[in-house]
């Protein structure tokens, strides 16, 4: 009795085991930490050599790439890269924009409900399915819409549309997110003086939402920028700039391509192996300061909205354009038009006439300028709105027919000796087991390396590592590795862990690369819903008694459960659709049997499809039966994720 | 009657399943202001928010009944909204200005109505500003963004704006609720002045206010007009039980 009089203030074994508790998660975290550190070194590593015996002006300036003959000059993959991705955003951008503007202000409650997910299963859609579809159906079509201008279909301009499908979704749920984060009392004034919707959204909501806009463009660039297997299937890689620059038509070889197609035959420590992780290299870097830019422009846009639209922040006035700078616009559009015009035209007649043509063009868009200031404001909002529902209309038409040419050239080859036969005849028949099988022990494999490593670093990170310098150190170089595109981790992988470590063409090689390459997702989901979990819960259950280490685990993190288990979902789910990472690790192209150890090599659905559609003539149905079985897994995992969001948003209210 | 600009007879609106507003009638009295009262919660915003079709943003919102103005029902079809909320403009709880110039906030509205000649706009700008109190203090600024300004300045601006575009009527829904007593003061001054050009009705929670201001006012409760009349006798010799106990602040 009198112990507990005199010691209850005393030090006890609760207070001991939570300190215990911060060091064991401290050390997961560091491993994390240094995984990250040592694929950044490893990539800046082993890019020295190439950068000592090219030269680094040489590399980047050089317009042969020649790897046979030991030439390698970047410049043609560098431009191929801008030009793709340039394209791509040229092509998204409007597109994602007016349905963006659909969804968030014309689009009734209802409808808004429907179109958001859809617009969300593009983002579903793993990158080979992407690239099949553009080699099955895109490269076939515009071969067909311009016979004299394209001998193969394989183009810039294929690239550049399947990139851009594939860059929607990302622009339309940023885009939309900022128009949706314009104070409603801006519109109410504007309505209120008798502008229409429409007025209201062209000269108020968009202009106040354009940072935000901007982000989304650039946040599409990341995106389509590190994108591998689809542009690789459809562009044609041939390693030249475009002759002339502009034309769309040429084949173009992409960076992220280049290196798909070369790991596998490098020569390990070789000049060439080289300049491929310099390759590596650039590309992480140019994915690392569109990203820094975005981060920018998205952390201005929410203290711009943040709380109180009346401070005293004069950055906003400048953003909504007065007339003077919209003259300029004005005139800048035009030329551009006219410049864009030109250039197209010309791929297709001579200089004079499609200069003749761009001009007649201008005119036109005068006239109806000039026209549209006597139409009313109301048929203008009735001409707009029919404009943006027909582009909303179009982007759904696009993902139905990506995904009902799937469903329905697929389904006949669906089968159950599809299912669980072995494939024959090089893939052309028989079936996929060994890739289902192969798809399920790597994403199994994954969740076993990563889910415990990034779990503990977003709960540290959260929790214990409080806000100094080297949390935010680690946090970005965790935010760079999140953004690195695919085909890197696959190089890392192929030289870090098949060769240097031994293991060899491997399932434990996949996993780790593919753990690797979800480990910062993970951790950053986690360290972000735990982050949002109020602070009240917190206090409360300290103010009751409990240690650190009992809230953390007994309120904290069941609190944030359904928010860590949706990232992991969607980051597994990404994974079981990568191709990139899993090519050089861990794939083989068939096998006759289930292999029994983890240091045997697998197949992998998408692997599979990638190596019947580039590789294996005459395996069409074989192929739709594949991706179908793929974009089932992969969709299905998405859709779990979504639901349990939505059941999770039902319960919780905070 | 001739003198009333507006008048609602038998409103009845619906968010959904809830009413909101139930048989109210009364008249707007050309070049007077008009002032609503009640506990939070009773309607007066939503009836306020009727007069220029502001509902129909709010998607669920049926309404039955008419709102008389010049010898048209504004819920008529053929009634063009936005030309309607030209004519009668709007002033926010919160002052809402543009992310823009002073300038740009005031040429907004007639821009969007048309009117393209530089110097007019300079002449409307101006006049808005004058009649707003608000030309002395910013005359000499209109190209620094309006989130610059103090919160009654903003509010001010607000109305300059919606004077900018000739307005036959203003609704005001709780115009100084966000603001400190000084601010509140020049508003209300500023009411009393716009009354001489324009026809004002106010919703106000502040019972003072109504009361220093207003030359007719309503009483509601829970979606009724318990009464409505001049404001010297609403607040003097009111008729029902209610709007006395409000008045002299036994409930709300």
């Amino acid at each position: 009795m009198s112990s507990d009089q005199n010691g209850f203030i005393k030090r006890s074994k609760k207070i001991d085991k939570d300190s215990i508790m911060r060091f064991v998660l401290m050390g997961i975290a560091s491993v994390t930490v240094l995984i990250i550190i040592f694929i950044i070194l490893f990539v800046f590593g082993n890019s020295i050599g190439a950068i000592k015996d090219i030269g680094i002006v040489e590399f980047l300036t050089g317009n042969t790439w020649k790897p046979s003959s030991d030439e390698y000059g970047a410049l043609p993959l560098i431009t191929g890269t801008v030009l793709v991705t340039a394209g791509a955003i040229l092509f998204a951008l409007p597109i994602g924009l007016a349905s963006a503007i659909f969804i968030s202000e014309v689009a009734p409650e209802k409808a808004r409900n429907i179109l958001k997910p859809i617009s969300e299963v593009f983002a579903g859609i793993p990158s080979v399915v992407y690239g099949f579809f553009g080699l099955i159906v895109l490269v076939p079509f515009l071969r067909e819409l311009f016979p004299d201008q394209l001998l193969y279909g394989s183009s810039w301009l294929a690239g550049s549309i399947l990139l851009g499908i594939m860059a929607l979704p990302t622009i339309i749920s940023v885009s939309e997110d900022a128009l949706r984060s314009v104070p409603s009392s801006f519109r109410e004034a504007s309505v209120a003086m008798g502008a229409t919707n429409w007025e209201t959204t062209r000269k108020i909501v968009v202009p106040a939402a354009i940072s935000g806009i901007s982000a989304a463009a650039i946040l599409g660039v990341g995106r389509a920028i590190g994108e591998t297997m689809a542009v690789m299937m459809v562009t044609g890689n041939s390693p030249l700039i475009p002759e002339p620059l502009w034309n769309i038509f040429d084949m173009v070889r992409t960076i992220t391509a280049t290196l798909a197609l070369e790991i596998p035959e490098v020569v390990t420590g070789s000049t060439h192996y080289s300049a491929l992780f310099l390759l590596a290299l650039i590309l992480m870097i140019m994915v690392l300061i569109i990203n820094y830019f975005a981060k920018i422009i998205v952390k201005r846009t929410k203290r711009k909205f943040g709380e109180s639209v009346s401070s005293s922040d004069s950055f906003i006035s400048k953003h909504i354009s007065t007339k003077r700078i919209s003259s300029m616009e004005r005139s800048a559009g035009l030329t551009l038009i006219f410049v864009l015009s030109m250039m197209i035209i010309s791929l297709f007649t001579n200089l004079i006439l499609s200069t003749v043509i761009s001009v007649i063009l201008i005119v036109f868009v005068l006239i109806i300028n000039r026209l549209s200031k006597k139409i009313r404001s109301v048929d203008k909002q009735k001409i707009a709105h029919t404009t943006l529902f027909i582009v909303m209309t179009f982007v759904c038409v696009i993902l139905f027919i990506i995904i009902g040419d799937i469903v329905i050239k697929g389904l006949p080859a669906l089968s159950f000796d599809f299912i669980t036969g072995y494939p024959s005849n090089e893939g052309r028949s028989g079936g996929i087991y060994p890739a289902i099988v192969g798809t399920v022990k790597l994403i199994i494999g994954t969740l076993i390396i990563a889910l415990p490593l990034g779990i503990t670093s977003g709960v540290y990170l959260s929790e214990y590592a409080g806000n100094t310098r080297l949390t935010k150190i680690i946090r970005s170089a965790i935010d760079t590795l999140n953004g690195t595109p695919s085909v890197v981790f696959g190089l890392f992988g192929m030289a870090a862990l098949v060769i240097f470590l031994g293991l060899g063409h491997s399932l434990i090689a996949g996993c780790v690369t593919l753990a690797v390459m979800v480990l910062p997702v993970i951790t950053r989901t986690t360290e972000e819903a735990i982050s949002a979990v109020p602070k009240d819960l917190r206090e409360a259950s300290l103010a009751m008694g409990a240690s650190k280490w009992e809230t953390t685990t007994k309120i904290v993190i069941p609190a944030a459960f359904s928010g860590i288990l949706t990232g992991i979902i969607l980051s597994l789910g990404r994974a079981a659709g990568e191709t990139a990472p899993i090519m050089f690790t861990a794939t083989v192209v068939f096998q006759s049997s289930i292999p029994s150890s983890i240091f045997d090599p697998v197949m992998a659905l998408p692997y599979h499809l990638y190596y019947l559609a580039a590789e294996v003539p005459g395996s069409t149905t074989n192929q739709y039966g594949t991706a179908l079985v793929l974009l089932i897994i992969v969709l299905s995992m998405f859709m779990l994720a979504s639901i349990i969001r939505y059941h999770s948003n039902k319960n919780i209210k905070w | 009657m001739k003198d009333n600009v507006i008048e609602i007879n038998n409103l009845n609106l619906w968010y959904g399943e809830k009413q909101a507003l139930t048989d109210v009638s009364f008249p707007i009295r050309k070049n007077k202001i008009s002032a609503l009262i009640g506990p939070s919660g009773c309607g007066k915003s939503t009836l306020l928010r009727s007069i220029n079709r502001m509902n129909d943003l709010i998607a669920k919102c049926k309404i039955e009944g008419q709102i008389m103005y010049h010898e048209q029902n504004i819920y008529d079809p053929n009634v063009d909204v936005n030309s309607l909320r030209k004519k009668i403009g709007m002033i926010f709880q919160k002052p809402n200005p543009f992310p823009m110039s002073i300038r740009d906030n005031i040429t907004y509205g007639p821009k969007i109505h048309g009117i393209t000649d530089e110097k007019e706009l300079e002449k409307i700008v101006e006049r808005s500003l004058v009649q707003a109190a608000l030309w002395d203090e910013v005359g000499d600024r209109l190209n620094q963004s309006a989130l610059a300004l103090s919160g009654g300045q903003q509010q001010r601006l607000c109305i300059a704006r919606a004077l900018s575009v000739s307005p036959e009527i203003i609704l005001m829904d709780e115009p100084t609720s966000a603001l400190d007593p000084l601010a509140t003061s020049k508003i209300e001054d500023l009411a009393c002045e716009l009354e001489k050009e324009y026809t004002v009705v106010i919703v106000t929670h502040n019972m003072q206010q109504a009361s220093r201001i207003s030359d007719y006012t309503g009483f509601m409760y829970i979606g009724k007009m318990i009464e409505f009349g001049d404001t010297e006798s609403i607040f003097n010799r009111p008729t029902e039980n209610l709007t006395e106990r409000y008045i002299t602040g036994r409930f709300g």
